[in-house]
């Protein structure tokens, strides 16, 4: 059994969408086609039925452009606030970036000393615990006192036992 | 050029007068000054489009008090999204995109269902036992307009708008597999088989049957 002929060589044919050799070709074969030629006048059917029934479709409000307006309006409105509210929405961002960065910038000022401003740290005026605190004994203050040669009198552990 | 040709072409040329648009270069104008924001330019581009959508969502959600709201918000969102159309796009098409795309949330809000009533054995029959149509046939009475409605409202939702998009809305293959988000296979597929199943249903009235 042959298998029946494709339908869209003949609707294209119908819409006038060939190009004139093919459309040729085409009515040919339908004139000598009798599936063809029922397929054709279904086709033609089919297209006056939806020409008829476009041209009888009844006149709804929805279709003035008046209708539509007002929904137009208010759809424009709200895009307006929503794109009013990103803008909002940015600048806080744009608030909150800078002000990450500025904390990272302060975070990066604070690196470790470098050697030559290491000379000048804390460090350098400290005097070694050992030498001050731990030996709270009259003997031991005239002997550093000997060894230094000079007066310890800021010393509180000196100022205490003086008293 | 016999009177069924006749009869047939008058029928087409009336309806292609009022519902397509002659002058595609008039449209592709219109467009670029409805992007610019001129109110008027979209005025003229909804009123040449509108019916067409409205049908269609007719056609598919078969209320047509929904089809009203539906129309309105499908042009709303063409407002907003005029600037996506590129300037070869076909208005028509992309509105009808668009609509589709409403209707299917429609559907989804409303929980619509559909009983698929599609029978794959019957169709295998149709094309042994349907009639050819008389030139007198083409006059679509109230009663065959009715009996129309009634078995394109019949097929399968994705099926009725696929073949509504090409016989009456003409979109071309490639257009409506864009549409449906299908291959160019499957929409010539799915509009013969509905093609197939709206003659079973409409034989009985054509050929001199009625």
């Amino acid at each position: 059994m042959n298998a029946p002929c494709p339908e869209h060589p003949l609707e294209a044919l119908l819409a006038g969408e060939l190009p004139f050799d093919e459309a040729e070709r085409v009515q040919h074969h339908v004139d000598s086609c009798a599936a063809c030629t029922q397929s054709m006048a279904w086709l033609k059917l089919e297209r006056g039925w939806m020409a008829q029934r476009a041209r009888r479709a009844p006149h709804r409000r929805a279709l003035d452009f008046s209708a539509l307006e007002a929904r137009l309006a208010s759809a424009q409105a709200l895009r307006a606030r929503t794109q009013g509210r990103w803008s909002h929405q940015g600048k806080m961002a744009l608030g909150a970036i800078a002000a990450l960065l500025f904390i990272v910038f302060n975070v990066t000022q604070q690196l470790p000393p470098t050697p030559a401003e290491d000379a000048w740290g804390l460090e350098a005026w400290s005097v070694p615990a050992g030498e001050t605190c731990v030996d709270p004994t009259r003997e031991a203050v005239a002997a550093i006192e000997a060894r230094v040669g000079a007066c310890l009198v800021a010393t509180p552990v000196v100022l205490s036992i003086a008293r | 050029m016999s009177r069924w040709d006749v009869a047939f072409l008058s029928a087409v040329k009336m309806a292609m007068v009022s519902v397509i648009p002659s002058d595609t270069d008039r449209e592709s104008t219109l467009l670029r000054r409805a992007r610019a924001g001129d109110p008027a330019a979209f005025r003229t581009l909804f009123e040449r489009h509108a019916p067409a959508v409205w049908r269609f969502l007719r056609d598919l959600l078969r209320d047509e008090a929904a089809a009203d709201e539906a129309t309105q918000e499908t042009f709303v969102r063409a407002h907003g999204r005029l600037s996506a159309l590129r300037d070869g796009d076909r208005l028509g098409a992309w509105l009808l995109g668009i609509a589709r795309n409403v209707y299917l949330e429609t559907r989804r809000r409303r929980g619509m269902t559909h009983v698929d009533v599609d029978d794959e054995a019957h169709e295998g029959q149709v094309e042994a036992v349907l009639p050819t149509p008389s030139p007198e046939d083409l006059l679509l009475d109230r009663e065959l307009e009715g009996l129309l409605a009634e078995a394109l409202g019949a097929l399968r939702e994705e099926r009725r708008a696929a073949l509504l998009l090409r016989i009456d809305h003409g979109l071309p293959y490639e257009e409506i597999a864009s549409v449906m988000g299908w291959s160019l296979p499957k929409v010539k597929n799915e509009i013969h088989r509905a093609r197939l199943q709206l003659r079973e249903r409409l034989a009985d009235h054509v050929g001199g049957h009625s």
